[in-house]
């Protein structure tokens, strides 16, 4: 399984960045080759309109098969999303990739979209 | 440190006037002003700038003369009748060019390019209340984005992480748009400040809509509450069955009006009145977060 991150570092001591379009970086844990990846995402700050779409599609190019955040994708972001067949953990703002990771493991994450 | 965001779905609820008197009757707090089309906090919270940043907003064409071979085609594309040729040469107005980019794209001489905009600046000020405030200012034609509110809302942030403060107060703007959507991201609570006319229900619900598609909690001050009850008992509906807390219902009052007149808060307009009941709201908010 493939599991994404919003989060604001690259590292599983890194904190959850809560938003969708505008999250510093993407963090990738692939559990089969227990290896984590990052994407750095700091260039959303000069999109002036759609940085949920935008960060939507560099989802889609790396296809996880779960995406854990905090707030949760807005309505044009989510309408992309939905197409696919990502499920998405909601309300892991604020905590660590490694809590978060646990917290969805115990499924303690409320499931959106 | 906690954020909180005061939005209204409609515009000319009060929703400024909220937001100046809670930074009153709170402490420990910074505020942010991203209703930055229309800013008007800084008309009661005074603020000395600090610190101040150009900020650059979305790209605009412009045609390059020299290489420009006349050709025409870059006028015929144009959804938004930006491209003209007054003078015998191809010209973009600044004012109607939404920057989409299509010219550049289509033109077969290299001729366009999409240069950044300088569309305003942004503030982080001291303000005669003990607290800073930041906020922006936009220039003539410039339209408020989610780009400047995320800046907004990064620096009130940093700035209450290196003061230590406990609270962000968020004015957010109007609308369900980019602005409001960048305003709630990570915003821990939201207070949807509404009124009961037909149109303040409605911009209501939706702006609950998006709130809720986040996860945020969220509560709800009526204002102008008894101009019409009819309404009032719909909102007080709406918000029972969304589990939204309904933290006060103001009557009419045009002290709101004559505070703002003088540029101060309701709070100092008149303290006997309207701290208790703002100290009250805030109280009940802070309980919700903790």
């Amino acid at each position: 399984m493939k599991i994404a991150f919003t989060a604001t570092g690259t590292s599983w001591d890194a904190t959850i960045d809560p938003r969708f379009g505008r999250t510093d970086y993407l963090v990738f844990y692939d559990e089969d080759k227990d290896e984590l990846t990052s994407v750095d995402n700091r260039e959303i700050v000069n999109v002036t309109h759609g940085a949920g779409p935008k960060t939507a599609q560099l989802i889609y190019d790396h296809a996880p098969q779960i995406l854990i955040t905090g707030n949760g994708p807005g309505g044009n972001a989510a309408a992309i999303l939905n197409r696919t067949q990502l499920r998405i953990y909601l309300g892991a703002g604020g905590m660590t990739l490694r809590q978060a990771y646990t917290a969805y493991k115990e499924n303690k994450l409320p499931q959106g979209g | 440190m906690k954020e909180i965001v005061i939005i209204s779905g409609k515009g000319g609820t009060g929703k400024t006037s909220v937001t100046a008197a809670l930074a009153c009757v709170s402490r420990s707090r910074i505020m942010a002003d991203c209703d930055v089309d229309a800013a008007d906090l800084h008309l009661i919270l005074q603020p000395r700038i600090l610190s101040r940043e150009d900020f650059y907003g979305g790209v605009k064409a412009v045609i390059d003369p020299a290489a420009c071979v006349n050709c025409g085609q870059c006028g015929v594309i144009c959804r938004f009748g930006a491209i003209s040729h007054p003078n015998g040469n191809y010209e973009v107005d600044p004012l109607d060019c939404e920057g989409c980019g299509y010219c550049q794209q289509i033109c077969p001489a290299g001729a366009i390019s999409l240069p950044q905009q300088k569309v305003g600046q942004c503030y982080i000020s001291d303000t005669r209340l003990d607290c800073r405030l930041v906020h922006a200012k936009l220039d003539i034609g410039a339209d408020n984005s989610g780009k400047l509110v995320a800046k907004v809302k990064r620096d009130a942030r940093q700035t209450a992480e290196d003061g230590q403060l406990d609270w962000v107060l968020v004015d957010g703007s109007p609308g369900i748009g980019c602005p409001v959507i960048s305003s709630l991201s990570g915003a821990d609570f939201v207070i949807l400040v509404t009124e009961p006319s037909l149109s303040g229900l409605h911009d209501l619900e939706r702006v609950w809509s998006l709130t809720r598609n986040f996860g945020i909690p969220g509560g709800c001050v009526i204002n102008k509450a008894d101009l019409n009850p009819g309404v009032s008992a719909l909102i007080g509906g709406f918000l029972a069955r969304e589990n939204i807390a309904l933290i006060d219902h103001i009557p009419y009052d045009e002290d709101f009006t004559r505070a703002m007149t003088q540029g101060i808060s309701l709070v100092e307009y008149d303290p006997q009145k309207w701290q208790p009941r703002f100290a009250r709201i805030w109280s009940h908010i802070t309980k919700e977060l903790t």
